[in-house]
């Protein structure tokens, strides 16, 4: 889920500009309206990008779970407080919108990066905004999606490996400690590995992009872009 | 033609690499053995301007490789020992593309290059599959066509065959002996030459970062043991 997959769903046919735009508008939206009713609005909206892809919203909250504590964290560090009454739901309220706020946010996010390989999304930045910052952003945005991958599988192994020798059986900050410090050590080697692989293959800042394609189906994603920046601003 | 002269290369007081002078020419099928540590990976880091040497140098064609790292690493194709270090996307058609992208090629010499390469290992047709969903050997031929893809004049394959089974060890190996036919020169840095021998030119082997033996297979095989490189055991008899 934090990678893309080819398909040829909707959301695959979309040119990355379009599905670039229809993200940052969508945030915006959600940003600008934080009440139960906006939120609820977005709801459908974001199920719509979700189907757009073809994706379940239980598969993306489950793939992106590890930012659901901090959510939460946000919404009980509001509610609870240090002496009587202990818990004050109206003053959780605003963190609970704004961390619902999030989660949509994310699910729309993750339609992207399911939809979008990386020299995609690095040609769409690339094009969007023109230059030296462009490049360096598009390369950035490349590398970011090339690495997010990696790092899940040397963490996914890392876990593996303590399991494997009963280091589950520890308790819950032991770990952490040992799934943290070799999950980095991991990282750092990983990040080596994947530079020496670019640099083996003549990285440029200035490669031929893939070419994009704003076909029909893109005046469609333009026009709920349009309609999110509407309401976004009204 | 790929020069060495005099190479040092020290990870701090200890040469990996110690005073190595090679002469590798084209179309050359050469392998590089010795036993684990005795400085092969490295040795050939420094083809594809991986390294820099403390001493001596590496010409490429002419050229010195540490001046300039796009004329080594587009003369000499590398894959990493792990094929999965090598992989730079999340599909085998955007992995091969990279290397040509990196060379500003154009699209449609780009898709040309994609089909030449996979085709080249038998992987035609598989643009579109998650590199996740390859085999063992399917990922180190994948290896092998993102090398291929810069079109390189030598192609270096830093253990080619391990954690293969024999199937997809001699499927590798076919296709090697095909790009060797079709004029590529090839090194394969191993420490097991068992399925090599009958197909290569030479063989180089070092011991301590130094060249032991530089000799044709038949020769090299009866010395190979006692550095710690497996032979066949009908010629190491």
């Amino acid at each position: 889920m934090v990678g893309s997959v080819p398909g040829e769903t909707l959301a695959h046919r979309l040119d990355p500009r379009t599905k670039l735009a229809a993200q940052v508008a969508f945030a915006a939206a959600a940003f600008a309206n934080t009440t139960p009713g906006g939120l609820a609005l977005l709801t459908p909206v974001a199920l719509l990008f979700l189907g757009a892809a073809r994706l379940s919203p239980l598969a993306v909250v489950w793939a992106y779970r590890f930012v659901l504590p901090f959510l939460a964290a946000a919404v009980l560090i509001e509610g609870v407080t240090l002496g009587p009454p202990w818990l004050t739901p109206a003053e959780a309220v605003p963190s609970l919108l704004a961390s619902y706020r999030i989660l949509l946010v994310v699910v729309v996010g993750a339609v992207y990066v399911r939809t979008t390989p990386a020299r995609e999304s690095r040609a769409a930045i690339q094009r969007l905004i023109p230059g030296k910052p462009g490049r360096m952003l598009g390369a950035g945005v490349g590398l970011v999606f090339r690495f997010l991958p990696l790092l899940r599988r040397e963490l996914a192994a890392v876990r593996d490996a303590v399991k494997a020798r009963l280091g589950d059986e520890n308790p819950v900050q032991e770990r952490m400690r040992v799934v943290a410090a070799s999950g980095l050590r991991r990282a750092f080697a990983r990040t080596d590995r994947l530079a020496l692989a670019m640099q083996a293959r003549c990285f440029s800042w200035n490669a031929t992009l893939p070419k994009l394609r704003f076909g029909r189906l893109d005046w469609v994603g333009l026009a709920v872009t349009v309609a999110l920046v509407v309401y976004a601003l009204a | 033609m790929l020069e060495l002269d005099s190479l040092v290369h020290r990870f701090g007081e200890e040469p990996a690499v110690d005073g190595v002078s090679l002469d590798i020419p084209d179309g050359e099928f050469l392998v590089l053995c010795g036993a684990n540590g005795s400085g092969k990976t490295t040795l050939v880091r420094h083809l594809n301007a991986l390294e820099t040497a403390d001493e001596g140098q590496v010409l490429v064609n002419g050229v010195d490789a540490a001046e300039n790292p796009v004329v080594a690493r587009t003369t000499v194709g590398m894959t990493f020992q792990d094929p999965r270090d090598q992989f730079v996307a999340a599909t085998v058609g955007a992995d091969v593309a990279f290397g040509p992208e990196n060379l500003g090629l154009a699209h449609e010499e780009i898709d040309t290059r994609i089909e030449e390469s996979l085709g080249a290992v038998g992987l035609e047709g598989r643009e579109t599959d998650r590199i996740e969903s390859l085999s063992g050997g399917e990922q180190e031929r994948l290896a092998i066509a993102g090398a291929l893809a810069m079109r390189p004049d030598h192609l270096v394959l830093d253990e080619p065959f391990t954690g293969l089974d024999a199937p997809a060890r001699e499927a590798v190996l076919a296709r090697l002996r095909e790009l060797h036919t079709a004029g590529t020169g090839i090194i394969v840095v191993t420490h097991d030459l068992r399925d090599l021998v009958g197909s290569v030119d030479r063989v180089v082997c070092l011991s301590n970062g130094r060249v032991v033996v530089d000799a044709a297979p038949e020769e090299a095989v009866e010395q190979l043991p006692e550095f710690g490189v497996r032979v066949p055991a009908s010629l190491s008899e």
